[in-house]
């Protein structure tokens, strides 16, 4: 068991946070590029950056969120806080972090930590059931939709469990393994499913306003290339 | 099979469908922006939701194709099989989706359900826009011939026919009309105002909806009686004097040849400022797209006569006789001018200053309601059940609550469509007017423009 749990906590580990920091770059840098090629590309180069800086921040400050779906809204923000700050500064994780760097690294204290991992889940289950028993959110889901809550709440889970062996069910250890396992997928996971949005979301909002910025020659090179300049309306 | 859809259509070649779709999707992505965008919220897609609650058309349908999300995924389909690596290999190991005439009759009949009100955005955590992509799959649609035809054939007009207006109006009855504008003003409000026409060198040319001059006579008188009020320096060209741009609900290359009329004329009467009148799409077309189709930085300014005349009343060259106007009044946002902000407080301070009894509906300005007309579906009469039952219920709920009895929109087709809208939902006694039509009542005008008043009709 030992030698599982080396395994996911070094070479797995180190491979998803590679696959997750170069995969996630390259979204980045495309999204980026390819919004600053169609940036030149533009007739009009002129871009609201204030309006797109105002508009990243409602979402990351979402004061917005709770005027709509407020349940849902707070199941939300509460599972988008617990996931970022559990990972980042619960004990356990910190020591991982600390690990051959001298780094100095809040660290939240155990109780919180716990009461924000059982507020993710209690939170992650109800975007479940929110998404499950309404026919809209029913419709509105693909495989990929649910298949991620599983998967969080799976590492969130077996975190919780493996750091009290009071409450597991099973092994503390093979609690550790699973969650050290799942975490590795969903690290890996990221750039590739809509979990992508974690770094992605400020420059969508740069992407779809330079969207509207069209190239000046745009329509003619659209009816020459469809053989339409003389066609008529 | 034939396109399908509730809406009337020219004759659509249906040969090849698919193949000529694929042809015009990729020919618009190659020489255009869209790429990056449909790219972005292909990967970003989170399909949460929220969209469902910011959408009228959803709200009053229930029905899961006015989700802006599957709206959008009608699009994005087609850009994932055949536009991406990804869609390419999963086609060589079969069961991937396949684009025939079912789908595009889909697109064709919900992507023009859209009011492109926009209202989705301010909902969309990650800021995907699916009004745009809206419009880029009607852009699409358009290059296989698949368009309204009331908007095609009023583009056709202003085009290639012989008046080069949306109303086919000629020259020779715009000086008419101008004329007679004036006159009845003199008759009626006992003040004189001038519609210059072909004044060489002005500041500003104007393009109001060019429908105004035969539908809404008090609005235009209004902004006239502003500019002469104020002193304007401006003009109405005879070659071209229609601010419409169905171009923006239907196609790029329709958007850029219209608002290059407008910069054209501009020229002629070597004018500086494109100055439009009461109409959100005409505004937004122009003060966004002459920019990118007419010279980037060194294009022509854009100015709304909303903007004129709260800049004007500001800065004291405008005298309103305040509270003249004593019923009840709201005003609706028209979602072009106000969704971005651009004209949402503007209108406000000139109403809060004629009117004793002015009240917002709830929500308002950037959070407005669209009136159900947008998108260009208000030239569709065809769809008018919809447009009004469906597209415009959330308005008519607004209108109701607020207990007016006037509903100030200042655009033609805000306009018609919420005309429509009070009569389809039971508001039959509110009277939906201009802006401009209230101010012409509260104008206090200088004495140089008053008249001793002529007799009235009737008398």
């Amino acid at each position: 068991m030992d030698a599982w749990i080396a395994l996911a906590r070094g070479p797995l580990f180190r491979i998803s946070l590679a696959v997750f920091v170069l995969g996630l770059g390259y979204q980045v840098a495309e999204t980026v590029l390819s919004a600053f090629l169609a940036w030149r590309r533009a007739g009009d180069r002129s871009l609201p950056v204030g309006a797109i800086a105002r508009a990243t921040a409602r979402w990351v400050l979402p004061v917005r969120l709770m005027r709509a779906h407020p349940l849902a809204s707070v199941a939300s923000v509460v599972f988008h806080a617990a996931i970022l700050l559990v990972p980042l500064f619960s004990l356990g994780h910190v020591a991982l972090w600390r690990t051959g760097t001298s780094i100095p690294w809040p660290v939240l204290p155990a109780g919180v930590a716990d009461a924000l991992s059982v507020a993710a889940l209690v939170a992650l289950a109800g975007l479940a059931v929110g998404r499950l028993s309404s026919r809209v959110g029913r419709g509105l889901s693909r495989a990929q939709d649910l298949l991620v809550l599983v998967l969080l709440g799976g590492v969130v889970a077996a975190g919780l469990l493996a750091a009290h062996p009071a409450w597991a069910p099973v092994d503390a250890r093979a609690m550790l393994l699973a969650h050290l396992l799942l975490a590795d997928a969903t690290l890996a996971l990221v750039p590739l499913t809509k979990m992508a949005h974690c770094v992605l979301f400020p420059f969508l909002q740069l992407v779809f306003e330079v969207g509207w910025h069209f190239p000046a020659e745009t329509g003619r090179h659209v009816a020459i290339a469809l053989a339409k300049e003389n066609e008529p309306v | 099979m034939a396109i399908s859809c509730s809406y009337y259509l020219e004759p659509v070649d249906t040969r090849d469908l698919p193949g000529r779709f694929l042809e015009a999707f990729a020919a618009i992505l190659a020489h255009s922006s869209y790429a990056p965008v449909l790219d972005a919220a292909a990967r970003a897609g989170a399909r949460c939701g929220r969209c469902t609650v910011a959408c009228p058309v959803h709200q009053a349908s229930g029905e899961a194709r006015d989700i802006p999300c599957n709206r959008t995924e009608l699009v994005l389909a087609v850009y994932r099989r055949y536009f991406t690596l990804g869609g390419m290999v999963r086609a060589r190991l079969g069961n991937a989706f396949t684009l025939d005439e079912g789908h595009i009759s889909r697109m064709a009949e919900d992507l023009y359900r859209c009011t492109a009100c926009r209202r989705c955005k301010l909902e969309c955590p990650f800021g995907i826009d699916h009004g745009l992509i809206t419009h880029f799959g009607r852009w699409v649609l358009a290059e296989v011939g698949i368009i309204p035809k009331a908007l095609r054939v009023a583009v056709r007009e202003q085009l290639e026919g012989k008046t080069h207006n949306t109303s086919a109006i000629p020259a020779a009855a715009l000086r008419d009309t101008c004329a007679f504008l004036e006159e009845d003003c003199r008759d009626t409000h006992a003040i004189d105002v001038r519609f210059p026409i072909d004044e060489q060198g002005a500041e500003f040319v104007f393009f109001p909806a060019v429908s105004d001059y035969l539908l809404e006579p008090d609005t235009l008188t209004g902004n006239a009686a502003v500019l002469t009020a104020t002193g304007a320096s401006w003009t109405i060209g005879s070659q071209y004097f229609d601010g419409i741009n169905y171009g923006l609900f239907y196609s790029d290359r329709m958007l850029d040849r219209i608002v290059s009329l407008e910069a054209a004329e501009l020229k002629r009467l070597g004018a500086r400022r494109i100055l439009i009148g009461e109409c959100g799409h005409a505004s937004r077309a122009a003060k966004a797209f002459v920019k990118t189709f007419c010279g980037g930085r060194d294009a022509p300014e854009v100015v709304n006569i909303m903007e004129y005349t709260a800049d004007v009343l500001r800065r004291g060259l405008l005298h309103l006789r305040p509270g003249t106007i004593e019923e009840r009044v709201t005003y609706h946002d028209p979602c072009n001018i106000a969704r971005s902000g651009w004209i949402v407080e503007q209108p406000r301070e000139i109403l809060r200053t004629i009117c004793s009894d002015f009240v917002d509906m709830t929500p308002k300005g950037r959070e407005n309601y669209c009136c159900g007309g947008g998108g260009g579906s208000v030239s569709i009469d065809e769809i008018r059940p919809f447009r009004t039952k469906v597209g415009g219920a959330a308005k008519a709920e607004q209108i109701r609550r607020t207990g007016a009895t006037t509903v100030v929109a200042p655009c033609a087709n805000c306009k018609k469509q919420l005309r429509e809208v009070c009569d389809d939902n039971g508001l039959g006694h509110v009277k939906v007017v201009g802006l401009h039509d209230l101010v012409l009542l509260a104008i206090d005008a200088p004495a140089s423009m008053r008249v001793a008043a002529g007799p009235k009709e009737g008398a």
